[in-house]
C-alpha cells in the first residue's frame, strides 16, 4: 500500500512536470511541400559572431536575393529560432554600392522580430536606390 | 559629548543621504540617440522605430509588386492624396509619407508633383507656376499624375487582465488616374501590448 502511494506520487509529480514545461513551450509544428517548385538564388554569406549568446538563439538558415522593379536589389533571409520559447532579436539592414560606400536609405532602422520556438521567420527588404549591390544584414539582442 | 556625537551621526547617516537622494532624484541626463536606433523609447504609441518600420514594409511592397513599371511614362508622376489619422494620436502623418516619398524618389521611377493635392506645398507650387505664366508669357506645361497614394492610419484597442494592446494598421492604395483602378495596396500592423505596473508611485 505504501509503495502504491508512492509510485502514485511519482506519476502526479511527473505529470505536473511535464505539464509544467508543454505549457511554456510555444514551439511550431509545420508542413511543406517535399519538393519546392521554388527555385531560390541562395547567396553564399560571410558571418561575424561578436555575441555567442545571440548566436545560439538565433541563426541566419539561407539569404537569397532578386531584382524588383527592374533594378532593385531584393534581400531576404530565413531565421530560425533555435530555442524552445518565444525569442524577439531586433534587425537591420544595411546597403552598400559598388564603390563600397554606405547607400542611405530614409527607411533603414532596427526592427523587431518575434519567432516562436523552434520556428522560422522570413525578413526581407527593398534597396530604394539602384545604386545597392551589396548588403550588411546586423542582429543584435533585445 | 554624547549628544554631538548623536548629531555626528544624525548628519552623516540620516540628513546627508536624505539631501543627496533628493537632489539625485532632480538630476537630468540628455543623450543623443539615433532616432530609429535600439536606444530608442518603446511606448504604447507608434515611436520613431515604429515609422522608419511601416514606410520600409510599404516601400518594400509597393516595388515588389511591379505597379509603378506599368506608368506610359518614366518615372511615373505621383501626387500624394489625402492620409486619414484615424488613430487617437494627435501626429503628422508626414512622419510616415515623407519617408515613403523620399524612398521612391530615391528609387527614379517616381516623381512626385506638388502642383496639385493638399497642404501648403501644393499653394506655393501652383502660385510658382501662375507666376512662371506671367512673367514668361508661357503657359506652364504641368505634366499629367499618372498615379495617386492615398492612405490611412487605424488604430485599435484591445485590453485584458492588465494588459492594453494597441495595433496600429497602416493602409496605403495606389490609384491609376487613367481607369481609377486601384494597381496596388497593402495593409500592415504594428501591435503593442503596455502591462500596467502594480506597484505606483
Amino acid at each position: 500500500m505504501k509503495t502504491s502511494r508512492c509510485s502514485v506520487g511519482g506519476v502526479l509529480l511527473a505529470a505536473g512536470l511535464a505539464a509544467l514545461l508543454s505549457g511554456c513551450a510555444t514551439n511550431v509544428n509545420t508542413v511543406e511541400r517535399a519538393q519546392p517548385l521554388a527555385t531560390a538564388d541562395y547567396i553564399a554569406d560571410k558571418r561575424v559572431v561578436t555575441d555567442n549568446s545571440l548566436a545560439r538563439t538565433v541563426r541566419v538558415y539561407a539569404v537569397n536575393q532578386t531584382i524588383v522593379s527592374g533594378n532593385l536589389l531584393k534581400i531576404q533571409a530565413k531565421v530560425e529560432n533555435l530555442k524552445d520559447d518565444l525569442r524577439t532579436v531586433r534587425y537591420k539592414f544595411e546597403w552598400i554600392d559598388k564603390d563600397g560606400m554606405a547607400v542611405n536609405s530614409p527607411n533603414e532602422g532596427w526592427k523587431i522580430l518575434n519567432i516562436q520556438g523552434r520556428d522560422t521567420a522570413y525578413i526581407s527588404t527593398v534597396a530604394v536606390s539602384p545604386r545597392a549591390v551589396d548588403f550588411i544584414l546586423k542582429f543584435s539582442e533585445l | 559629548m554624547t549628544t554631538l556625537r548623536f548629531k555626528t551621526i544624525l548628519l552623516a547617516g540620516v540628513i546627508v543621504p536624505a539631501t543627496l537622494l533628493i537632489t539625485g532624484c532632480q538630476t537630468a541626463e540628455t543623450r543623443t540617440i539615433d532616432a530609429s536606433g535600439p536606444q530608442a523609447l518603446n511606448t504604447g504609441g507608434i515611436n520613431s522605430q515604429d515609422w522608419v518600420n511601416a514606410a520600409d514594409q510599404l516601400v518594400g511592397s509597393l516595388l515588389s509588386s511591379g505597379a509603378l513599371d506599368k506608368s506610359p511614362v518614366q518615372p511615373a508622376v505621383l501626387a500624394v492624396d489625402r492620409i486619414i489619422n484615424n488613430t487617437q494620436l494627435n501626429i503628422d502623418t508626414d512622419l510616415l509619407i515623407k519617408k515613403i516619398r523620399v524612398a521612391l524618389s530615391q528609387t527614379g521611377k517616381v516623381a512626385v508633383t506638388n502642383t496639385m493635392g493638399l497642404g501648403e506645398r501644393a499653394v506655393v507650387a501652383s502660385e510658382a507656376a501662375e507666376m512662371d505664366e506671367m512673367t514668361t508669357g508661357k503657359k506652364a506645361i504641368v505634366p499629367s499624375v499618372n498615379f495617386t497614394l492615398y492612405g490611412k492610419l487605424i488604430q485599435q484597442t484591445d485590453r485584458l487582465n492588465g494588459v492594453t494592446q494597441n495595433t496600429y494598421s497602416f493602409q496605403m492604395s495606389l490609384v491609376n488616374v487613367k481607369t481609377g483602378l486601384t494597381v496596388w495596396e497593402d495593409d500592415r500592423a504594428i501591435a503593442k501590448q503596455t502591462k500596467k505596473s502594480t506597484v505606483g508611485w
